[in-house]
């Protein structure tokens, strides 16, 4: 399964590998988010990590920088057993990660950030200007036309990431984690990037790259391992592999017993877009009829989230036409979208969809508390009924009506979204990434309830990045990327391969 | 029925036991100090000191009740013993002046009541329409309703002599006979707090609106998105502040038959901390009405107890200041625990 490769590409061959990785284990709960994954870093090599999401990229780097303690297994750094136990640990080892959401303080000057926890001092007091120069002097080795006395907050996100980098740099990192670091970069950004990576490759320094963009695994990187649920997959060598094998790799053939596709008759047409433009997407043409599931697919950015928004009444709608239930509607605002029966679960519910700490019925009944009065009073009965009747249909698993929603499980904090919305007589539903974050067990229960709903009528639009869920649920399946709609396809009417490639646009 | 659900008859709730074991702690704790301090002085369990208590105790439940719902929404109100002091002088400027029905005393009431709602009014401006912090807003205001007050009576003391107006606070509704054979009356001032609490249980805890100030203090954006209307919320909890703490002036005034912009000093912290003390929670959503109730008697059984044994005033504020750590502490805890 897993072949070894003595020597990659560039790399050093006389040198023992700088790290390796023993059947290293992370479970986080019922989790388990890393499985036995064996892998050896080389000294001075560009390693690609890829995967789907959820595969388990980034509890690997979780696990590598010390955030999260490794459940079990070894880790060895140039032959010597480490703990990984904290952050400080592995950045005194020389283990550094630059993240795809920096991690710095923005009111601070780039300088001070380049510095922070290592000032330069004198007399015990903060020596801003020899800061500020010996910055500046890093940054325009590196090639990074950027002022070190500049406030971080007035740079770009790219730019950041590129100052974060010549703070890991400076700090002697011998093993740099890239966690997606061009997602958010122009191409400029991307080449002074490049540079700076290989240049660091020269010197030594290990480089662990973690990118959906493919290309940029070929263009960049020596070795390539692929994870999958959690497990390694496989490592190649970049010159001996294409992009085809990597997909296959990265794909989870073997489709889990865990999508239910229940055959629900599809009905009228509840939910058209024609031609709808907006902010992040453009010409989108999107039709939901009853009973059926339209799977919207693409990688972060592709303008399914920003489609979405528009629909839901965020950012409205430039241009085009939306259509509801056969009339002709504007949704300037969420509440248009919500009266007129969309609902929205976000993928951050503990930001938008719930009231963690309060109630499963004050949570369910929070839309239609106005319908449960009497006068200025809640009829107690009526509100403990309606709830009821929620947590039965949608068979919320909850100690009590009014338990705190913190105490259920992520998935039942899910249903209760889903029941509030019930209640408040929603017939398009939008899940947004339903999926995220949750086990194997909870998804499979997710996908029963989506069925349930179908059932009773309702519309289903469900933005996943996770291919084998929209592939197996969606009745019709539109690929997005660059904020238009590229291929639309009919329920598993197209390969896995077909559909990230159309994704990925390769 | 699957065992997945909750049969609709099976009703306890752990949260809702929780609740209830906390209010009983609280009134354990007001019973075990009113029980040592009876065993400890002669004096304390007296019908006498306890018509005393329940006086002094009064207004600093009013402002407590009122606070609890901007504490709810995840805000504060430190203006609420201006407010008092400030409109206690306006209560008696009213009644001193000759102004006709203004002059009156439901007239000075009333215009009293109604400017507490145009403060709260402007708290929740600044809050909502502004964006200030609810900590900033109201501090500000706290100092200039203190300035106003002043500088309309130039920093004198206003003497009220309207016997009917002042000789309310001394009056007494109901008694019962006390165990010592003395009779007790049940004090005016206490009975307002009745007044007071009843409507804000049901508002709180009967009424949609009182639902929605615990979904804004939870998730403001979940209650938006829910169709809850935030600012009006917002307001309210401000507006109910402010005039439970308008209400407290025209006691204060009543009380001490004068009228001072000064007074009520430092009470905003007491009603904080008797709110606190009685499972509010400052990061929101969390309090009920019988908390800050019990919460402001346990502080003023600890003024009251002092007081009676000798100690050194000073020894109050310590006390209180101590029990506050120890109360957000354990607010902290069950914070983190979630």
């Amino acid at each position: 399964m897993l072949e070894t490769v003595e020597g990659a590409a560039g790399a050093k061959t006389d040198r023992p590998p700088l790290l390796i990785l023993k059947k290293l284990d992370k479970s986080f709960g019922a989790t388990h988010a890393l499985k036995a994954v064996d892998l050896t870093f080389e000294e001075g090599e560009i390693h690609a990590i890829v995967g789907e999401n959820g595969a388990g990229k980034s509890t690997l780097i979780k696990v590598l920088t010390g955030v999260h303690p490794r459940t079990s297994g070894e880790v060895l750094w140039r032959g010597e057993a480490v703990g990984l136990a904290t952050p400080h640990e592995a950045i005194g080892l020389g283990i550094n990660a630059v993240h795809q959401e920096v991690v710095m303080c923005p009111h601070l000057t780039v300088a001070a950030n380049i510095f922070l926890g290592d000032e330069i001092t004198r007399a015990g007091m903060l020596n801003q200007k020899a800061m500020v120069r010996e910055g500046q002097a890093l940054l325009d080795e590196l090639g990074f036309p950027l002022p070190a006395g500049a406030v971080l907050s007035s740079l770009t996100i790219g730019q950041q990431q590129l100052i974060a980098t010549a703070r890991a740099e400076r700090r002697g990192a011998k093993f740099l984690i890239f966690d997606e670091p061009t997602a958010y970069l122009t191409r400029q950004e991307t080449a002074a990037l490049f540079k700076l990576i290989r240049r660091l490759k020269a010197d030594g320094v290990t480089i662990v790259y973690i990118s959906h963009r493919l290309e940029e695994v070929f263009e960049l990187c020596d070795r390539v391992s692929v994870l999958r649920d959690g497990a390694l997959v496989g490592t190649r060598k970049v010159a001996e592999t294409n992009e085809a094998d990597l997909i296959a790799l990265m794909i989870n053939r073997t489709i889990d017993q865990i999508y239910h596709k229940d055959v629900v008759p599809i009905g009228a047409t509840i939910f058209e877009t024609d031609k709808l433009s907006g902010p992040g997407f453009h010409d989108v043409s999107v039709t939901v009829r009853e009973g059926e599931i339209v799977g919207l697919y693409g990688l972060i950015g592709a303008g399914r989230s920003e489609f979405v928004q528009s629909v839901f009444g965020r950012r409205p709608a430039t241009g085009g036409r939306i259509v509801w239930r056969g009339k002709e509607v504007k949704i300037r605002n969420e509440r248009r979208a919500m009266d007129l029966g969309i609902a929205l679960l976000p993928e951050s519910r503990r930001d938008q969809g719930l009231c963690l700490h309060l109630g499963v019925d004050l949570n369910i009944n929070l839309p239609i508390f106005k319908a449960l009065s009497v006068g200025p009073l809640i009829n107690l009965a009526r509100e403990a009924k309606a709830a009821d009747r929620q947590i039965r249909d949608v068979q919320i698993k909850t100690a009590a009506r009014n338990a705190p929603v913190t105490s259920l499980s992520g998935g039942n904090q899910q249903k209760v979204v889903i029941g509030k919305w019930l209640n408040h007589g929603a017939k398009l539903f939008i899940f947004d990434e339903p999926t995220v974050g949750v086990d194997v067990g909870t998804k499979a229960e997710i996908y029963r309830l989506l069925g349930s709903l179908l059932k009773q009528g309702i519309g289903v639009i469900m933005i996943s990045s996770y291919l084998p869920e929209v592939y197996e649920l969606a009745d019709t399946l539109h690929v997005f990327r660059a904020g238009a709609i590229v291929a639309s396809h009919g329920h598993k009417d197209a390969s896995h391969e077909t559909i990230l490639t159309e994704a990925i646009g390769v | 029925m699957t065992d997945h659900t909750i049969s609709p008859a099976e009703q306890s709730s752990r949260s809702g036991r929780l609740d209830i074991l906390l209010g009983l702690t609280l009134l354990g704790v007001l019973l075990v100090m009113w029980l040592a301090l009876s065993i400890e002085t002669t004096t304390f369990w007296t019908s006498n000191n306890f018509a005393n208590l329940l006086r002094q105790g009064a207004m600093i439940a009013v402002l407590a009740i009122g606070e609890t719902f901007v504490i709810i929404t995840g805000g504060i109100d430190l203006s609420v013993g201006a407010i008092t002091g400030f409109l206690s002088m306006m209560v008696a400027w009213l009644l001193t002046h000759d102004l006709g029905f203004a002059s009156s005393i439901a007239g000075a009431i009333s215009i009293t009541l109604a400017l507490g709602v145009l403060i709260g009014l402007f708290h929740a401006f600044g809050v909502v329409q502004m964006g200030l912090p609810p900590f900033i807003m109201t501090l500000a205001s706290m100092y200039s309703l203190r300035g106003i007050g002043l500088l309309i009576t130039n920093g004198a003391t206003i003497s009220i002599t309207n016997d009917d107006f002042t000789g309310f606070s001394r009056a007494n509704f109901l008694g019962f006979p006390w165990t010592d054979g003395t009779w007790f009356e049940v004090p005016m001032l206490f009975w307002m707090v009745v007044v007071i609490a009843v409507p804000c249980y049901l508002l709180l805890a009967q009424s949609r609106w009182g639902r929605y100030l615990y979904a804004i203090g939870s998730n403001k954006e979940a209650a938006r998105l829910s169709g809850v209307n935030v600012k009006a919320i917002t307001y309210m909890a401000y507006i109910v502040s402010a005039f439970c703490a308008a209400f407290v002036g025209i006691l204060l005034a009543m009380r001490i038959g004068i009228g001072l912009a000064t007074q009520g000093d430092g009470w905003e912290l007491q009603a904080i901390a008797s709110s606190v003390i009685g499972g509010t929670s400052l990061f929101g959503a969390v309090g009920t009405i019988h908390g800050p109730l019990i919460g402001s008697f346990i502080l003023t059984t600890i003024n009251n107890g002092a007081n009676l044994l000798n100690l050194n005033p000073f020894w109050q504020r310590i006390i209180t200041g101590l029990l506050i750590i120890v109360v957000v502490y354990f607010d902290t805890l069950r914070t983190r625990k979630r």
